[in-house]
């Protein structure tokens, strides 16, 4: 059994409520770092506990945190990226929801560390329900002393504000997010310049994931040094994972990164094995974005290694033969599960949540999708699947934001890892109609040249 | 200012000093010729303009003197400053030429390619485009998007589809008029230019959004139809505007002036912005002193008989009834349908020789 930094008391009774939260120790953090740290300290630990970012691209926390300009005169800001739209991942709104005191006390002590008065949480729209949790949570924060002016007589002013999205995937992109936060259309602005140094109002912004700052309370708590023992090499700390797909025990787990990725979908403790005895054929480990795996590779490197459930071990083996971590959204297909109709599923959305800027991603997402439907309806011809191919090599890398690059990944892997299975919908047309391919040889172990 | 510093920077082997905060591609301008990447939503008179089209991609292969590590993605050259020592790859990267083809594929995926009953053809940096860095074929097999047409009062006509979304137009509008006048609607390739609801774009500068669009999505409603634009000849004039400089240039088929555009630098962009009255309302050569016969640098592919050799040999094998799902009309679009000028009862295929504004003149109905 991992050790659970965030969600040990989730489940406490009535821990939404600010007394139950400060009776099982909330807010400990706040008073250690208002009080006994500087800022620079907290950073400081922030980079030692080695904690990556978690909202998908792994980027170390600490190291972003130091980036940030501070121009004289100028405010801070810090923004939290509550619009988590990535199909598969719902792993903040379980935060959110059961324990919304850590958030807060998370920002309180982030804000602090990067000299932001003004923090924003910026919530997708669909999470209709929560801001008012957060908000009654900020509430209760301000009433006793944690928010608002001279917080705990330290002399730091700090005020949340929640801010709600309007239900698009592309203001999950820290630019786009700030741009709908200044109450714009949320299109991805061009980088340089970074938020680090032109943010939100052109100020100096720090935009982070849910998980990451919820991260920081334990950081603070334990110590940086402390936290970054938990985990293995690189990839520090716990992680929130939402499981999801034909597996007997769907939800959001917190993992210590040790554990291996056929623990992690057998194991009672976590998923609970494939759903209804059936065979596991594909996996999506880290959010719809990063690219698929199927069985043989999930399980085990290219190398023969046993995969673990990490930022280094998912990726290993690159893009050719690994995935990535993303943000933790596990999608698991059974051997009753079309990739075709899996990959199409996904183009439609990437075409639909496209913001429409910049045109390799505009057009090509369509086109993508387009394709993908004449294949899954058994219209398509060989030619398209080398077609798809090209098409996602011309997006990937050629857009402003990553929207591009996450539409492309996981045709990409699809077509890499199942091009039989496409094939298949053009060779039997009529039969794909009527059944899936099934698991073939995806779960056949891999031959590892010596 | 530290404007003074120089950074040297090398385009395509080409060596030159720029000063510090250049972007690529204007460092590349400087240079000329074919060095200079083609854009089609960078505008350098338009603040924030670019980075859109994805057409001006080019390779880093060295990130400056004092970090030489190339770039790993390819960057916007319209959007990225240059470096000290920077080596930049642009027509002599395959890389380059290769995303350049695609993006072009792209940008064509949805237009419409009705440059036949299109005003902007013969001048329209689409067409350049495709013809200089496309391939003469697509692969899309699909219905292309289109939209309803949307009416933006008596001067300027929308024709969304042929729309390829650079933004130049919001821009201008909202750079030269202080207001916004217009913005995009929805997202992605259903995304479109509109005014909030349906309403004109009304403002003396507003003329201007059709000198900044690239293609023919926005079009002089005085100029529609009535000619093609190689067969004018553009001529220097200038009035007395108490708004604008008045500066513009005229383009004549004998003595009518057919419509007034603002004077165009040799990269397409607008030397100066021309308010409503002068591109609209003079239409008579005695409104003008002409100066002289307007040199056009950057000659269309159309205008230069580019076009001679490349058809004939990859030719369609599909009907014309088969593109057009089974309809068969006379001319390849009926032009009745999207002109407002020309009078549905007179036969084009009946008029002798080229049509012009006369056949259309309600006078000879």
């Amino acid at each position: 059994m991992g050790r659970k930094l965030l969600l040990e008391k989730a489940h406490v009774e009535g821990i939404r409520s600010f007394e139950v939260y400060r009776r099982e120790g909330g807010y400990r953090s706040v008073e250690k770092a208002l009080k006994t740290m500087s800022p620079e300290e907290i950073v400081e630990e922030v980079k030692k506990s080695g904690l990556r970012g978690r909202g998908g691209a792994g980027f170390p926390a600490g190291m972003k945190w130091s980036f940030i300009a501070k121009p004289e005169g100028v405010p801070r800001h810090l923004v939290c990226n509550a619009d988590e739209s990535e199909p598969g991942t719902f792993k903040d709104r379980y935060l959110m929801e059961f324990i919304p005191h850590l958030l807060i006390e998370g920002l309180i002590v982030s804000s602090f560390a990067l000299g932001s008065n003004a923090t924003y949480i910026y919530i997708r729209g669909e999470y209709a329900w929560i801001p008012d949790i957060l908000e009654q949570a900020i509430a209760e924060a301000k009433a006793n002393g944690f928010l608002g002016k001279n917080i705990l007589g330290t002399g730091f002013d700090c005020e949340i504000y929640v801010q709600r999205g309007a239900g698009a995937y592309i203001c999950g992109e820290e630019t786009a997010l700030i741009e709908s936060l200044e109450g714009k259309r949320g299109n991805p602005r061009i980088k340089p310049p970074f938020p680090a140094i032109k943010g939100v109002w052109g100020r100096p912004t720090v935009v982070n994931n849910v998980e990451t700052l919820a991260s920081v309370v334990p950081i603070i708590n334990e110590g940086g040094e402390e936290y970054a023992k938990i985990g293995v090499g690189k990839s520090t700390g716990t992680k929130l994972i939402s499981a999801c797909g034909n597996i007997n025990k769907p939800g959001v787990f917190e993992i210590d990164m040790t554990i291996s990725v056929e623990e992690f979908i057998y194991s009672d403790e976590y998923c609970g094995g494939i759903a209804n005895g059936k065979r596991l054929k594909a996996c999506i480990p880290g959010g719809s974005s990063v690219p698929i795996l199927p069985a043989n590779l999930l399980l085990k490197t290219a190398k023969g290694e046993t995969r673990y459930m990490n930022y280094e071990s998912l990726s290993d083996g690159g893009f050719a033969t690994g995935s990535m971590m993303g943000s933790g959204g596990f999608i698991v297909l059974d051997e009753d599960q079309c990739v075709v109709r899996n990959t199409y599923s996904l183009a439609r959305f990437y075409r639909h949540e496209s913001c429409g800027q910049c045109s390799p991603c505009r057009e090509g997402t369509g086109w993508m999708e387009k394709l993908l439907y004449r294949l899954e309806k058994g219209e398509g011809k060989s030619s398209d699947i080398d077609l798809l191919w090209d098409i996602q090599r011309k997006i990937e890398g050629n857009t402003i934001c990553p929207l591009g690059d996450a539409a492309a990944w996981p045709v990409a892997a699809a077509i890499r890892h199942f091009r039989d299975e496409f094939e298949w919908h053009v060779s039997h047309a009529a039969e794909a109609q009527t059944r899936n391919f099934g698991l073939a040889h995806y779960a056949d172990p891999i031959h590892v040249p010596a | 200012m530290s404007d003074t510093t120089l950074f040297k920077v090398t385009i395509d082997n080409i060596s030159i000093d720029v000063p510090a905060g250049t972007t690529i591609l204007n460092a590349a301008r400087m240079i000329g010729g074919d060095v200079a990447p083609p854009a089609m939503c960078y505008y350098s008179k338009l603040e924030g303009s670019g980075g859109k089209c994805r057409t001006c991609l080019v390779e880093v292969s060295k990130g400056s003197e004092k970090d030489p590590r190339p770039m790993p993605k390819l960057v916007a050259s319209c959007r990225t400053t240059v470096m000290d020592g920077m080596e930049v790859k642009n027509i002599t990267s395959p890389k380059v030429v290769d995303a350049r083809a695609g993006i072009v594929e792209f940008l064509l995926l949805n237009h419409p390619l009705d440059c036949p009953i299109c005003d902007q053809a013969g001048e329209c940096h689409l067409q350049d485009l495709s013809y200089e860095h496309g391939k003469e074929g697509t692969r899309y097999e699909f219905q292309r998007r289109t939209f309803k047409k949307h009416d933006l009062g008596k001067y300027i006509q929308l024709h969304m589809t042929r729309c390829i979304l650079c933004y130049r137009c919001v821009f201008a509008a909202d750079q030269l008029t202080g207001k916004r006048e217009h913005g995009i609607l929805d997202r992605g390739d259903h995304s479109e230019i509109a005014t909030m609801i349906e309403k004109n774009l009304q403002n003396d500068f507003i003329g201007n959004v059709i000198d900044v669009c690239p293609v023919g999505a926005l079009t002089d409603k005085t100029f529609r139809f009535k000619n093609r634009v190689w067969f004018l000849k553009p001529m220097n004039a200038h009035r007395d505007c108490p708004t604008c400089s008045g500066k513009v240039t005229l383009w004549n088929r004998g003595e009518e002036v057919f419509r007034v555009t603002a004077r165009k630098d040799q990269w397409g962009e607008v030397e100066e912005w021309i308010c409503n009255e002068c591109r609209f309302e003079k239409k008579l050569s005695s409104d003008w002193t002409i100066e002289g016969p307007r040199l056009i640098d950057r000659h269309s592919v159309i205008s230069q008989g580019h076009y001679a050799g490349t058809v004939g040999t990859n030719m369609p094998t599909e009907t014309i009834e088969a593109v057009l799902n089974g309809r068969k009309p006379k001319l390849l679009m009926d032009i009745h349908e999207v002109s407002e000028v020309n009078r549905p009862h007179i036969e084009l295929s009946k008029i002798n020789g080229p049509a012009h504004s006369n056949n259309f003149n309600p006078d000879n109905d």
